[in-house]
């Protein structure tokens, strides 16, 4: 168990007790003391408790784990383990290239303002769907909107291997038509394999990094 | 066993739901995935917040009546 999870553990067990006290002796809450041990187990502790367990559930929803607890996600998850240089998604996970227990998160986040409310609102969404919608055929699952190159230049700008690279610099004009956006590193032709779940019954994949 | 006296009835009611709002905290922090954010965001979190507008409230009236 993390450190932040079992720390909040016993602030929640402590708030338990001193709570018990006020409800049980609530006679005690006439003395300023007792005044004071409510306002402490009433609502200090547990605003305290709410808001250190959300942080630490926050930081959780990051998780490659959290992202595939849905069924639905689960061939997305083993599309991060075919043994193939060209499926984008694997290459990236396998070599570390975004943290492995975080790489749903690394990707599937904007990094403009607010972006990770955004992802976490999206979040909730696949969630209703999820339990109370119709959940597309995991194969049938669409980004809402086309996968803005601004992700991938998070890490991949001043790269060497991206500034220098062959295929990017052989045109003059395709490095400022990527980082402008206007030409997606997605193109077909690039790196258009990413999560190909269609095909996942015909990859071998890749048995390392447990 | 509730309070015969007003004020120590509504604190009593107060942390009787802000406890209810931890152990499901508590229980959600245990478990992983998209349920247990659900129920502590969703859950957890109403009663906390329940239990401590029950205890502001418990304050604005005893305020009310020591006037």
């Amino acid at each position: 168990m993390e450190f932040a999870t079992l720390f909040v553990l016993l602030l929640i067990a402590f708030s338990i007790l001193l709570i018990a006290v006020v409800v049980s002796r609530p006679q005690v809450t006439v003395s300023p003391v007792g005044k004071i041990v409510a306002f402490l187990a009433l609502f200090a502790f547990p605003l305290l408790s709410i808001g250190m367990g959300f942080s630490t559930q926050m930081d959780r929803s990051k998780s490659t784990q959290f992202c595939l607890s849905c069924h639905i996600m689960e061939p997305y998850g083993k599309s991060l383990r075919v043994d193939d240089t060209v499926h984008l998604a694997a290459a990236h996970y396998q070599n570390h290239r975004v943290p492995a227990d975080e790489a749903c998160y690394t990707c599937h986040t904007n990094y403009a303002m607010f972006g990770t409310i955004k992802a976490k609102v999206g979040g909730l969404r696949h969630i209703y769907v999820y339990y109370l919608g119709h959940p597309p055929k995991p194969a049938d699952i669409k980004l809402y909107e086309p996968f803005n190159n601004r992700e991938c230049l998070h890490c991949h700008a001043g790269a060497r291997s991206f500034e220098e690279g062959a295929v990017h610099t052989a045109d003059p004009s395709l490095l400022p038509d990527i980082k402008s956006n206007k030409v997606s590193c997605l193109s077909s032709g690039c790196h258009q394999t990413v999560h190909d779940v269609a095909t996942l019954g015909e990859q071998k994949f890749w048995k390392g990094g447990n | 066993m509730l309070s015969s006296n007003a004020t120590e009835r509504r604190l009593q009611v107060a942390g009787i739901i802000i406890i209810l709002g931890l152990l499901v905290e508590a229980l959600s922090l245990l478990g992983h995935g998209a349920i247990a954010f659900l129920v502590f965001v969703g859950i957890g979190g109403t009663l906390l917040v329940l239990g401590v507008a029950a205890y502001l409230l418990a304050l604005v009236h005893t305020g009310a009546h020591e006037k």
